[in-house]
């Protein structure tokens, strides 16, 4: 009898032996299904290959969400063995695009984040960027350009951008350092003709919106999305929209280059369009032909694969692609456009050191 | 409320949401006791799982996972000196002295207990105050903050016993390694000496592996003995021991957890000034500060109940708001937006069951922590008893694949090995590692926070700011107790020689 159940236990337990061998056996196969199911984009140059996304912020932040939402569609229509995600937060994002300035021929690493950085970091004089071209990156693609709008808190006496101007002190406006939203307020305030007081050293959005909300400060410069929620709960009252488009849900809300002077114009709408590069792919400025073209093909095919939109739109993370051929053109055009904004930017670091 | 509260306790009373709590637990207590991963960490990587389940489910996984990360940091802090995290730091200062005396068990029973006693006080704390958050929230602001961190600065004196001067000189030298990086005023590097690496600054869980728990190890590799060596210390304390200690210390408990919930929602405070906030209010508030930093065990209970009620209150700028008061509650807003669930003022009176199954899932999700906790303590108390040559390597590698983990850079490996040596030299020759830390935690949310309050309200800020001159004179008082208490003890003592 004792034999027998021994016999029993054995034989159940060769059984499941054999198919732990056989379930290790054909897990490769499996994992490599998705590539081999879809066709590739980019000609399967990065077919079994690693790519690396430097995502310039921390892993709660929204470039975060952004990347981690493309990952498994940049691995799906690239054939890539891992598409894998390092955070490189630091320096408003300057850290992480002078890391993908310096990579090493062939280096299989891209960086994702805020393009505006790439472009207004240097024309400040910033100190971290003074070795960048933002020209000489290369530009492979725009995953979302979210408009920027000026909040005022709920309950402060500022209810119009015209307020603001006719206010007899400085607009009080507080900032996380000088990132893309600090040099669009110093922009905005010298086309509008009123005084910026920038109080610097809060932490992030969190910590401005907040000090807004509580009217420490007037006002301040976010993405559309984290605005939304305290705009819809009246914590936050939206009152000029630096884009081109106006919001379909907002037509109310002016649009900074139609109200600005004539004379004004062309800087602001400058900065505008600095803006709406936005979340991008980009790859080092010694990247190869191929894989520039490669990896363009793949960021575009993700971008336009139904169950991407399908979750981007469920997760309130909607993408605004625009392909990096177009990208490219655009920031090179910009770079000699934008240097009206030099001084602008220059006046507004040195006001705040 | 009556019935928001029932209604969020039952939203928890499904077979998926308590599964997913025991697994987010048990994963969290994983996560908490490696170094360098933290509840940050640990629910970025729980977060890809989450969608598709129950809305109670998913934040229990999440919020559990989170929170069991608390004890999970305090254990390696208690056993090795090494803090899982920046919130773990305040435990190495009294549960490791605690451990090398023979009384882990107790250590680690009085820390599981406290942090419980705190979770459970403060959602109490949290449930009754709800009303009040949004004001409370708006009322505070930097000024208030900086009279938090002033608070934590008072803390140092407690570490300079032999020499202010050798404690003030370890609390500068850590200021000046927090000041490495951007600055947070003007964006200006500093100390970077053109390196990439540096703008970032120096990471603070790295430094504390470095001074702490890399330093430990070399002293333990030259004595070639293990932390706590059987033959001449037994382990005699006991489990039961712990806890106890923890229900009969009840009003460090209370105030320990009330200072914990008051942190928690203000946003951008962080747990580990926390940590240290409530260690400086346990040494103010004894009647014998001098056995602080050698083993005593208020100076475990404390930090766990003010970090198990911090939660409750970090919750609040999330759910009032919809604005994140931290990383990890950054974190939770992205699984809000997939659940469907909108944050802002509408959460603390529409949905209120909502917010009471996340009370409810602190409470639970604490005691699930203590359970398992102080059943595994006995296991986890034999492990100092560990011979070095086992115990160096292996805590060594751990240390290092941490320092690594913690921001994915191999220069912080080499970080954390010179802050190593640092320490370990720092212990050698008396100079506090406890104040260098210190100084490195405070002194950027110092000069942040006085910068702000300068800046919006002009150099008589502490006129214009009533709650935060309040708290300034709450921190003369506290910092001057010991020593009134010390004047008062000598005088007594003086009086009873001289008496015939």
């Amino acid at each position: 009898m004792k034999n027998k159940i021994e016999n029993a236990v054995e034989n159940e337990v060769e059984k499941t032996r054999r198919k732990l061998m056989f379930a290790g056996a054909m897990a490769p196969v499996v994992m490599s299904m998705p590539g081999r199911v879809f066709a590739q984009a980019g000609g399967g140059y990065y077919k079994d290959k690693v790519i690396i996304i430097n995502v310039a912020g921390g892993a709660s932040g929204g470039h975060t969400r952004f990347a981690r939402l493309l990952q498994p569609y940049l691995q799906k229509h690239s054939g890539a063995r891992e598409v894998r995600i390092v955070n490189m937060p630091g320096g408003g994002g300057l850290k992480a695009a002078n890391h993908i300035w310096r990579v090493k021929p062939g280096s299989p690493e891209i960086f994702f984040g805020n393009v505006s950085t790439l472009l207004l970091a240097p024309l400040a004089g910033s100190p971290g960027a003074q070795s960048l071209d933002p020209v000489k990156f290369n530009y492979l693609g725009r995953v979302t350009s979210e408009p920027r709008v000026l909040c005022v808190g709920g309950k402060s006496a500022i209810k119009t951008i015209q307020d603001v101007q006719k206010l007899k002190r400085p607009f009080v406006y507080p900032s996380q350092g000088t990132d893309e939203d600090f040099y669009t307020m110093a922009v905005l305030g010298d086309a509008l003709g009123f005084k910026v007081k920038a109080v610097t050293g809060y932490e992030g959005n969190a910590d401005t919106s907040l000090a807004v909300i509580k009217g420490d400060g007037d006002g301040h410069i976010t993405g559309w999305s984290e605005s939304l929620g305290p705009i819809r709960s009246g914590d936050k009252n939206p009152i000029l929209m630096v884009t081109s488009q106006p919001s379909p849900d907002y037509p109310q809300i002016p649009i900074a280059t139609n109200i600005v002077p004539a004379a004004k114009r062309a800087t602001v709408q400058a900065m505008a369009t600095i803006l709406e590069t936005h979340r991008s792919y980009i790859g080092p400025p010694n990247m190869d032909p191929q894989a520039i073209a490669a990896f363009r093909a793949v960021v575009t095919a993700a971008l336009s694969d139904p169950e991407l939109l399908a979750e981007s739109k469920k997760n309130e993370r909607l993408v605004s692609p625009m392909d990096g051929v177009t990208q490219q053109k655009r920031i090179t055009e910009l770079a000699k456009s934008s240097a009206s904004l030099a001084p602008i930017l220059v006046a507004a670091v040195k006001d705040i050191q | 409320m009556i019935e928001a509260i029932l209604a969020g306790l039952t939203a928890l009373l499904t077979p998926q949401a308590l599964l997913f709590m025991l697994i987010g637990v048990v994963y969290g207590l994983v996560i908490g006791i490696l170094p360098g991963l933290g509840g940050v960490v640990a629910m970025a990587l729980l977060l890809p799982f989450t969608y598709g389940f129950e809305t109670a489910a998913t934040l229990a996984l999440l919020l559990g996972a989170h929170i069991a990360t608390i004890w999970g940091d305090s254990v390696t802090s208690i056993l090795f000196s090494v803090p899982g995290s920046a919130k773990g730091l305040a435990l190495c200062f009294d549960g490791y002295p605690m451990t090398k005396k023979g009384q882990a068990k107790r250590a680690l029973a009085a820390s599981a207990t406290g942090a419980l006693l705190g979770g459970i006080i403060g959602a109490i704390f949290l449930a009754l105050c709800i009303p009040l958050i949004r004001p409370v929230i708006l009322a505070l602001g930097p000024s208030e903050y900086l009279m938090m961190a002033l608070w934590g600065l008072t803390v140092i004196a407690t570490f300079s016993e032999g020499s202010l001067m050798k404690g003030l000189t370890a609390s500068v030298l850590g200021v000046l390694v927090a000041f490495i990086g951007m600055d947070v005023v003007t964006a200006t590097p500093r100390f970077t000496f053109g390196s990439e690496f540096l703008m970032d600054g120096i990471s603070f869980p790295v430094a504390m592996i470095g001074l702490f728990a890399v330093s430990e190890m070399m002293k333990l590799a030259i004595k070639g003995t293990p932390i706590v060596d059987r033959s001449l210390v037994k382990e005699e304390s006991t489990v039961w021991q712990g806890v106890q200690d923890a229900f009969r210390h009840w009003w460090l408990v209370a105030r320990s957890s009330l200072l914990g919930l008051w942190i928690g929602v203000l946003p951008g405070v962080g747990a580990s000034v926390a940590g240290l906030a409530a260690y400086a209010q346990a040494v103010q508030t004894s009647k014998t500060p001098e056995r602080f930093g050698k083993g005593a065990v208020e100076g475990v209970i404390a930090p766990d109940a003010t970090m198990g009620a911090n939660e409750g209150g970090g919750l609040m700028p999330t759910l009032a708001f919809g604005i994140p008061g931290g990383e990890s509650m950054a974190i939770l807003l992205v699984a809000f937006i997939g659940l469907g669930v909108v944050p802002g003022p509408d959460m603390l009176t529409k949905n209120l069951d909502l917010v009471f199954s996340m009370v409810w899932i602190i409470v639970i999700a604490n005691i699930a922590v203590t359970v398992i906790g102080l059943g595994i303590t006995p296991w986890l108390a034999r492990l100092p008893s560990l011979q070095a040559n086992l115990m160096v390597p292996i805590v060594l590698a751990v240390c290092f694949v941490g320092a690594y983990a913690t921001r994915g850079h191999i220069e912080d490996v080499v970080v954390a090995a010179v802050f190593g040596i640092v320490g370990y030299l720092m212990d050698k020759y008396h100079y506090s590692r406890a104040n260098f830390v210190i100084g490195m935690v405070l002194a950027v949310m110092i000069e942040r926070n006085l910068h702000i309050s300068l800046t919006l309200y002009g150099r008589d800020f502490l006129l214009e700011r009533p709650i935060a001159l309040a708290m300034l004179l709450f921190v003369l008082v506290t910092a001057a107790l010991p020593f009134v208490r010390n004047w008062r003890r000598k005088r007594r003592q003086a009086a009873g020689a001289a008496a015939p």
